[in-house]
Order: C-alpha cells, then sequence, then structure tokens
C-alpha cells in the first residue's frame, strides 16, 4: 500500500523542532520574567521554604548546565521539586497521569465509537422518529456544559442517593484483591466518566451524523448499493468511511488538550489526575510542578498532531494530495 | 435473461406536489440486443435504470411491473433485491468518479462483489485485476484509488466492476459521457462484444452517435414518455418523430454537415398535483411546469401531445385526448399524424414556358420541420419548381399536395386560407420591393393583402415583432425609410419580414443570399436558421452553391435538366454522390476539375 507521498520521516523532523522550539522557550521563560521570581513563586501561598531550600530552587533555575543540561534534565524525569507538594515534580506527575489517562482516554474513545456509530445508524434511519428525537436530545445535551452536568450527578449520584463515591479514584489503604480493586476503580470512574462522555457524545453524534448525511447523498453509495452488498457494509465500509476524517480531526484535537479537559470535572469529582494536580499548583503558586504539566501538555498536542498526519493519510489516500 | 418493462409510471413526491418522471412506459430488453434509451437529461431515463436496480428514493411511488425472466421485482422486499442486485442485473453508473468510492482502490472495489460472495480475497483480487487487464487497466493502476485516475480509466474500471460477477443483464448511464474519441470507441468494442456475448443490455445516452452505432432498437423518451421506437439504423437517415429529427439535429455527429440545431423551446417537469375539490374528494391530475414555476391553481390538466408545444408540425388536434402510437413496419410513433408529416408533395409535377420545358414531371417531398434544399446549376429548373410550390405559378400537369389538401383546389376555392401559410423570400431583395413604400409598409403589405388584421394598433405590433425577429430596428424613423436607404443586408432582412409576418408554415427561400457578401451573407444565414428552429418552419431553400446546402440542409435535391435527380440526407449527398452531375457540382464547389470528361465535353 502506498500511503505516503513524501518520506515518511519528513514529518517527525519538522515535529521534533516544533518541540525542541517549546522546551527552549519554556527553559527561558523564567529567565526572562521580571523581578526574582522565586520569592513571587510562594509568596501569595502557605509554603515557606527556608534558605537552602531557596538557594536551591535558585540554583535549579540559574540552569548552569545550559540548554543542553536542561534536556537532559527533562529526559531523566528530574524536572525539580515542588515545595507545596513536598516531592519532586516528576513523582507528582507520574502519580497522577494514569488517572487521567483511564479518565480522559476512555471517555474520549467510549464518546468517540458511541458517538459515530449512532451518528451513522441515526443518518441512515434520516426522517424516522427515532432519528428525529436523537437528534433533539443530543442538540439539547451539547448545550449542557460539563461544568453543570458534572455538578447535578454528583449531587444525585453521589450525594443524595450514596450510589457512587463523590471523591477519589480509589479507596485508600483497603485491603482488595485485584478484582475488588479494578470494581472499585470503575466504581470511582464512573460519575466522572458519565460526565464526560455526557459532554462528548452529543458533539461526537452530530458531526457524524452530520457527515453522514452529506456522504449518503453521493453516488458511491448508489454504486456500493447496487453492488448488492451487505447494508452493513454499505454504511460502514462504503458511506461512514468517508464521514470518518472529521470525527478523527475532533478525537484528536481533544485527546492533545485532554489536561485542560480535565480540569475541570477532575476538579469536581477531586479525582486525582493531572488536571486537579495543575489546578492546585496554579492555586499553591507552585511554578515548577505548573512548568512540567504545561509542557507536557505542549509535547502532546505535538504528538497527537504528528499521529493524526498519518492516521490521515491511512483513512483517506486523497489526503497526502492536499498538502 | 429478458426484461419486460410493462406500464411502470414513477413520479417523486414533494409535499402535495409529485414529479412525474415516468409515464406508462413500456419497454422489452432482450439478450445479445442493445436497446438504446435515449433523450434530453430530464427526460426520466436515470430513474429507469434505477427502478430496474430497485433504487429509487424514498420518495417515488411507482406503478406498472418490471420482470425478469417473468418475475416481478417491481416492489420487491430490499433482502430479496439484494439477492438480484450485480449477480443479475449490475448497472454501469453515469458521474465517472463520482461512483467510485474514494477511500478504496480501483481493485478492491471491483473485487469486492466477489468477496462478498464469499470468494477468498486472494482470488477475488487477482480475477478482478484480470478483468481490469482486459479493460486496458495495468495491475500497477488496479491499485490505485479513484483520484489517482483519469475519466477514461474510471470509465473503464466501473465497467470491469459491473461485470465481476458475469450479470446476465447490463444497464450501462451514460458510459462514454466525457470520454476522448479512443476510449469511446474501445467501451463501444467492449459493449459489443458483451452483446455478442449474449448479454441483455440497456444504453442510456445522450451520446446518439453511440446509440446509433451500438443499438439494435432505440427508445426515445421525452418527458418520461416514449415517442418513439425505432431500429438503431434508422435514427439518422428516417427517424419519425418530430422530436426524434430535433434531436438528431441538435447532435454534433461527425458526419453532419448542417450547423447545430437546437430544440425550440424547453423541456418542462411535470407535476402531478392533488386538488382539494368542494365535496372533500381530491383529484389528481398531472401538468406541466417549468422547473422554476411556482404552482398556482386554476390551470387546465394537459391534453395530448407533450411535445406539441416544441412540434415543429403541431396542429389542433395534438391538443386532446391521450396520443398512442402508430406502427409502421419497423417504427412505432406516438403522434397523431402518424410521425413527420409531409407538407407538400409533388406528384409528376411539370411546366413549360412556351416551347422551353422548364420544369420535366418531377416529384419532391417536404417533410414538416426540415431545410430542403435545392441545388443546380442555373437553368436547372430550381426556380420554376419553388415558384410552384410557393403557389405562384401553376403547373401544366401533376399533383401539388400541401398540409394533406390539393392545392389547386384550394388555391380555387379558398385561397385566402392557403395565401398565409406560405411566405417568399426572394432572389433579387431589391427589386423584390417597390421603392415606393416605406419599410413598414413593406413588411405589413401580406397582412393588408391577405386582410389578416384590420385593427392598425395590431398591425402596427405584428410589423414591429416581425422586424424585431430579424434583429432591425422598430424605431419609428426607421420605419418611415425607404428600400433604397438601406444597404443590401437590411434590405433581404425586410424582406425575411415581411415573408415571416404572417406566420406561414412553409418558408420558400429563392437565393436568399446570392446578392450579399460573405460576412453579411453569414449573418442573414445564421439568423434565418435560427428563425427557422425557433419557429418551426419547414424551409424549401434554392441556392447554385452546394458549399452553402450543407451547412444549411437536412436534406439536399440535386436538379439538373429541368428535374431533381438525386435526393438524400445532407451527408450522404456531400459524401457519397451517385450521380455524375452531384459529382461535378461537388468538385467544382471544391475548386477542382470535372471528374467525368463525358460532362467536360458535353459542356
Amino acid at each position: 500500500m502506498r500511503i505516503w507521498k513524501k518520506k515518511w520521516s519528513t514529518p517527525v523532523l519538522v515535529y521534533l523542532t516544533a518541540a525542541l522550539l517549546m522546551a527552549y522557550a519554556s527553559f527561558r521563560l523564567p529567565h526572562l520574567l521580571p523581578g526574582d521570581f522565586v520569592t513571587a513563586m510562594y509568596a501569595g501561598s502557605d509554603v515557606t521554604l527556608n534558605a537552602e531550600q531557596e538557594a536551591e530552587l535558585r540554583a535549579f533555575y540559574q540552569n548552569t548546565d545550559g540548554f543542553q543540561g536542561y534536556l537532559r534534565n527533562l529526559a531523566t524525569l528530574d524536572w525539580g521539586y515542588s515545595h507545596a507538594f513536598m516531592a519532586p515534580v516528576s513523582q507528582l506527575f507520574l502519580q497522577a497521569l494514569p488517572w487521567t489517562l483511564l479518565l480522559m482516554g476512555t471517555a474520549h474513545v467510549l464518546s468517540t465509537l458511541l458517538g459515530f456509530v449512532l451518528g451513522v445508524e441515526a443518518a441512515w434511519r434520516r426522517g424516522s422518529l427515532l432519528e428525529k428525537a436523537g437528534v433533539g436530545i443530543m442538540t439539547v445535551l451539547e448545550g449542557i456544559p460539563e461544568i453543570c452536568s458534572g455538578v447535578l450527578l454528583l449531587l444525585v449520584f453521589a450525594l443524595s442517593f450514596g450510589w457512587f463515591p463523590a471523591a477519589g479514584a480509589q479507596m485508600a489503604y483497603a485491603d482488595h484483591t485485584f478484582g475488588q480493586w479494578l470494581a472499585d476503580v470503575v466504581h470511582h470512574l464512573t460519575l466522572p466518566l458519565a460526565t464526560l462522555i455526557l459532554a462528548y457524545l452529543p458533539g461526537n453524534f452530530l458531526l457524524a451524523r452530520a457527515g453522514m448525511v452529506m456522504v449518503l447523498e453521493s453516488w458511491f453509495v448508489l454504486t456500493a448499493r447496487a453492488k448488492g452488498l451487505p447494508p452493513v457494509r454499505v454504511r460502514y465500509a462504503h458511506a461512514a468511511r468517508n464521514a470518518l476524517l472529521p470525527m478523527v480531526t475532533r478525537f484528536g484535537l481533544r485527546f492533545a488538550f485532554m489536561i485542560t479537559g480535565a480540569l475541570v470535572v477532575e476538579t469536581i469529582f477531586s479525582y486525582p489526575g493531572l488536571g486537579t494536580l495543575l489546578f492546585n499548583a496554579i492555586a499553591m503558586r507552585d511554578l515548577p510542578l505548573v512548568q512540567g504539566i504545561v509542557l507536557f501538555s505542549s509535547i502532546m498536542v505535538l504528538v497527537v498532531n504528528l499521529g493524526m498526519e498519518y492516521v490521515y493519510h491511512l483513512l483517506d489516500p486523497r489526503v497526502g494530495h492536499a498538502s | 435473461m429478458t426484461i419486460q418493462i410493462k406500464d411502470l409510471t414513477i413520479s417523486y413526491q414533494d409535499h402535495d406536489h409529485a414529479l412525474l418522471a415516468l409515464d406508462r412506459l413500456d419497454l422489452a430488453l432482450h439478450p445479445g440486443k442493445i436497446t438504446a434509451l435515449v433523450g434530453e437529461s430530464g427526460s426520466g431515463k436515470t430513474t429507469l435504470g434505477k427502478a430496474v436496480m430497485g433504487l429509487l428514493p424514498e420518495n417515488a411511488r411507482t406503478k406498472g411491473s418490471i420482470s425478469l425472466d417473468g418475475t416481478q421485482i417491481l416492489g420487491l422486499d430490499e433482502p430479496a433485491m439484494n439477492q438480484l442486485r450485480w449477480s443479475q442485473v449490475a448497472m454501469v453508473f453515469q458521474n465517472g468518479a463520482a461512483s467510485l468510492n474514494p477511500v478504496h482502490s480501483l481493485a478492491d472495489q471491483v473485487a469486492e462483489p466477489l468477496i462478498q460472495k464469499g470468494t477468498a480475497r486472494k482470488k477475488a483480487m487477482a480475477a478482478a485485476r484480470d478483468l481490469l487487464g482486459r479493460m486496458g487497466i495495468d495491475a500497477d493502476q488496479a491499485g490505485r484509488y479513484p483520484h489517482e485516475l483519469s475519466g477514461g480509466q474510471v470509465q473503464r474500471g466501473l465497467l470491469a466492476m459491473s461485470l465481476i460477477l458475469d450479470p446476465p443483464v447490463l444497464l450501462l448511464d451514460e458510459p462514454t459521457a466525457a470520454l476522448d474519441a479512443m476510449t469511446k470507441v474501445f467501451i463501444s468494442r467492449v459493449i459489443q462484444d458483451l452483446r455478442n456475448a449474449g448479454k441483455t443490455i440497456l444504453l442510456i445516452t445522450h451520446d446518439l452517435d453511440l446509440a446509433r452505432n451500438l443499438a439494435d432498437a432505440i427508445a426515445v423518451l421525452y418527458l418520461g414518455r416514449i415517442m418513439e421506437y425505432l431500429p438503431g439504423t434508422d435514427l439518422v437517415d428516417r427517424p419519425c418523430h418530430p422530436y426524434t429529427l430535433a434531436l438528431v439535429r441538435a447532435f454534433p455527429f461527425m458526419d453532419g454537415m448542417r450547423d447545430l440545431g437546437g430544440i425550440r423551446g424547453d423541456a418542462f417537469y411535470r407535476m402531478v398535483h392533488a386538488h382539494a375539490r368542494e365535496n372533500g374528494r381530491t383529484h389528481e391530475h398531472v401538468h406541466v411546469a417549468a422547473p422554476d414555476a411556482v404552482h398556482q391553481g386554476g390551470h387546465a390538466p394537459p391534453r395530448g401531445c407533450l411535445f406539441q408545444p416544441r412540434c415543429t408540425q403541431a396542429v389542433v388536434e395534438c391538443s386532446f385526448g391521450d396520443i398512442g402510437f402508430t406502427a409502421s413496419d419497423t417504427h412505432q410513433v406516438r403522434c397523431i399524424r402518424g410521425g413527420i408529416a409531409r407538407i407538400l408533395s409533388f406528384e409528376k409535377v411539370a411546366k413549360s414556358f412556351g416551347k422551353v420545358k422548364a420544369l420535366a414531371p418531377t416529384d419532391l417531398t417536404l417533410m414538416a420541420g426540415e431545410v430542403f434544399c435545392l441545388v443546380g446549376e442555373t437553368g436547372s429548373g430550381k426556380t420554376t419548381l419553388a415558384s410552384i410550390a410557393a403557389g405562384a405559378v401553376a403547373p401544366d400537369q401533376g399533383r401539388r399536395i400541401f398540409q394533406d389538401r390539393d392545392m389547386d383546389t384550394w388555391m380555387k376555392t379558398d385561397f385566402a386560407s392557403l395565401a398565409p401559410k406560405i411566405g417568399m423570400i426572394y432572389q433579387n431583395p431589391a427589386e423584390s420591393v417597390s421603392h415606393r413604400f416605406t419599410v413598414f409598409d413593406i413588411v405589413a403589405e401580406p397582412l393588408r393583402i391577405q386582410k389578416q388584421e384590420t385593427d392598425p394598433e395590431k398591425m402596427r405590433a405584428r410589423v414591429l415583432a416581425a422586424l424585431a425577429d430579424v434583429r432591425l430596428s422598430t424605431a419609428p424613423e426607421f420605419l418611415k425609410r425607404y428600400s433604397h436607404e438601406l444597404n443590401m443586408g437590411a434590405i433581404q432582412r425586410v424582406c425575411i419580414a415581411r415573408a415571416l409576418v404572417h406566420a406561414p408554415d412553409l418558408l420558400i427561400a429563392d437565393e436568399p443570399t446570392s446578392s450579399l457578401d460573405p460576412s453579411v451573407q453569414a449573418k442573414v444565414l445564421k439568423m434565418l436558421l435560427g428563425l427557422q428552429i425557433e419557429k418551426g418552419l419547414t424551409m424549401l431553400f434554392v441556392t447554385h452553391d452546394i458549399g452553402l446546402a450543407r451547412k444549411v440542409a437536412d436534406r439536399i435535391g440535386v436538379m439538373a435538366e429541368g428535374t431533381i435527380i438525386e435526393t438524400g440526407p445532407a451527408a450522404t449527398i456531400i459524401n457519397y454522390p451517385e450521380q455524375a452531375c452531384t459529382k461535378m457540382l461537388i468538385n467544382s464547389a471544391r475548386g477542382s476539375g470535372h471528374p467525368d470528361p463525358g460532362i467536360h465535353s458535353r459542356l
């Protein structure tokens, strides 16, 4: 299969350059801040540093090793020490990352798959009562922000009925078997996940349906039907396949902005992910932590975008010609 | 496998309106035969293909039957229909690359039906590549995506795709549209081979050249009704319905001589409406509406012939009843006049002026709506014949029949009703108008003589309309001009306006442009032929210039020594002249010598 018109490595080099530029910006920025930012950093919060800690922090930001040393530090996970949380930044980060990946990854994958299938089936049944009802409900849901639906779910299912826990990702200090642990994690995950799916599903559904409705008008769908193919194949291999591109774009964009996306829901449900961590770090003015998370977030955007370039090529052979 | 389509009516519902796409259509498709369905866009050609495939949109309403070897397939449920699709009936859709899925490679799409029917992928792909190879697409091209293929490759690919399950019935919708001539030839060879292999083929096309080369039988569709069934070979040489003739005339055949002529007027969609009556019952009827027409109540349901508003030979009776077929040996024509009518025919008409035998006994037939050119040397009797046709000169012997009535009797009993039906343009425009007449008087003269118009206002309106038709000024100052104030081109235009002011059916033009310089001649001729199409005139065009005749005529009659020696379609006469005299005329016109030394010595 010929997928890439140009050499496959070209996009990788471009994105690598962008990543380096970004890392350099994060390396330079603290130096460019006016005034004594180490003093300013914890000035408004409850953290007090002793002279030794302050000297160490200053040394860390002096970057006597230069950019090369900075990169080496990044690669060896030596991202500095968070005095607000009294732990190394990388440790805090790595503790929070799996929960965010679990929550956001599941939410994105589920809402995209579900939204796509529902949208495709709705478009196929265009004009039926089911489809009209579906579009109506999804349009209303699309208008409700997750900050609203999240609080409602929390109030009703956690606080009022008590069916689900109101905070955390797992029960602390419990002596669980693996099965019990897994059930516990799912139990904790349910409400934040439901909030996110409620927030992401309607958009995916409407996007998939609109794309599909357009594609269904095309001549090649008529050809596919004329070929006597099973209806499911006509729907997915021929029609839906051509409505997939906007869905993938949306998935990529959402995934790239995973951390900011997680901020609200993780905060509402006190879920110990990167969103909560970032929120707390900002509240504490814990610059090393904020810096680490933001740098990771921006690298994430690049990685996802790079991945998309290849996925586009795989999905639509015409893409190579456009660029 | 035989397909029988009987009494098929299809309309597309749109609120309380319905667009009638096919109206009581009968068509039989037989194995080893190519049946072509021709007609303008919007005539319902593609709807028929979709109906056979069971792919009509949801708002389509159907009546009648489509049967496949006796089994009714119209209205079959989806799973049953899906069994037939592609394995029994396959279709090549129009629109080329748009009919292919952009995200699958050509070979994948060709192999797909085979794979879905249970063939192993590897085997199916090999079969697809083999079939594509036979269509002239090599393995490398077969793996490409539709956007990487040329229009010709796409069309070959679509044809290969339709053949992958080796279906007995093929529906080809515009298989050669937008293709270059070479690919077109390749595709038509493939179609011929398929016919010889015993496939039942429906060829839906507006490419009349393809239809006449391939089709065993042709059905001509107009606004969803079949106007004529005819053998493929007769399409160009013997169309019987005025609509078929008009289509042929509009088509750029390679061997066509005459400049392209459109069909006058526009085709309209037909709407079926349901109106609530006072007693609560709805009443459904069909009416013709322009595509952008807004429905307004109070219209009458259309009756009679659909083509009548655009027809060149419509008579009052055309507007009534439901027109059936008139069958001849090989044609079936939906026309109450039995097809293209004779407007004028001569039987053994002869004329002498004293001792000079101007016209030997001559037969001549003019069909409604055609341009018939009389060519020949001076003194061959052209003008005499034209004058007899115009009723200006009485023949010594023979019969003249004009619009199915004996012309001599008609002239004697009721000349007033005959005179307006014939218009005449004379050889020398300057001499054919009185220098005492103003432009207005010249054009108004026929109306005054025939007492057609007594109201001066209406007369003025008709004169102005006639002048506008020939692109002359209608300013009051111009109307007061005398002929000597005008140039030759303008005088000839005035003469044409005079010939058309009383709305004749037959226009006789005797060397209308021989006194004009070529540039003016070109303009006047273009305008004259435009008027002929627009007003649906029949024209008898007399000229000594065969080069001119071939640009003007549908048919040419060659005159020599007082009679017509050869008649035929313009292309035939020019390309395959039979008579020595015709050859001489053509060669002289080409500037070379006479091919026949016999004629040479006789001169």
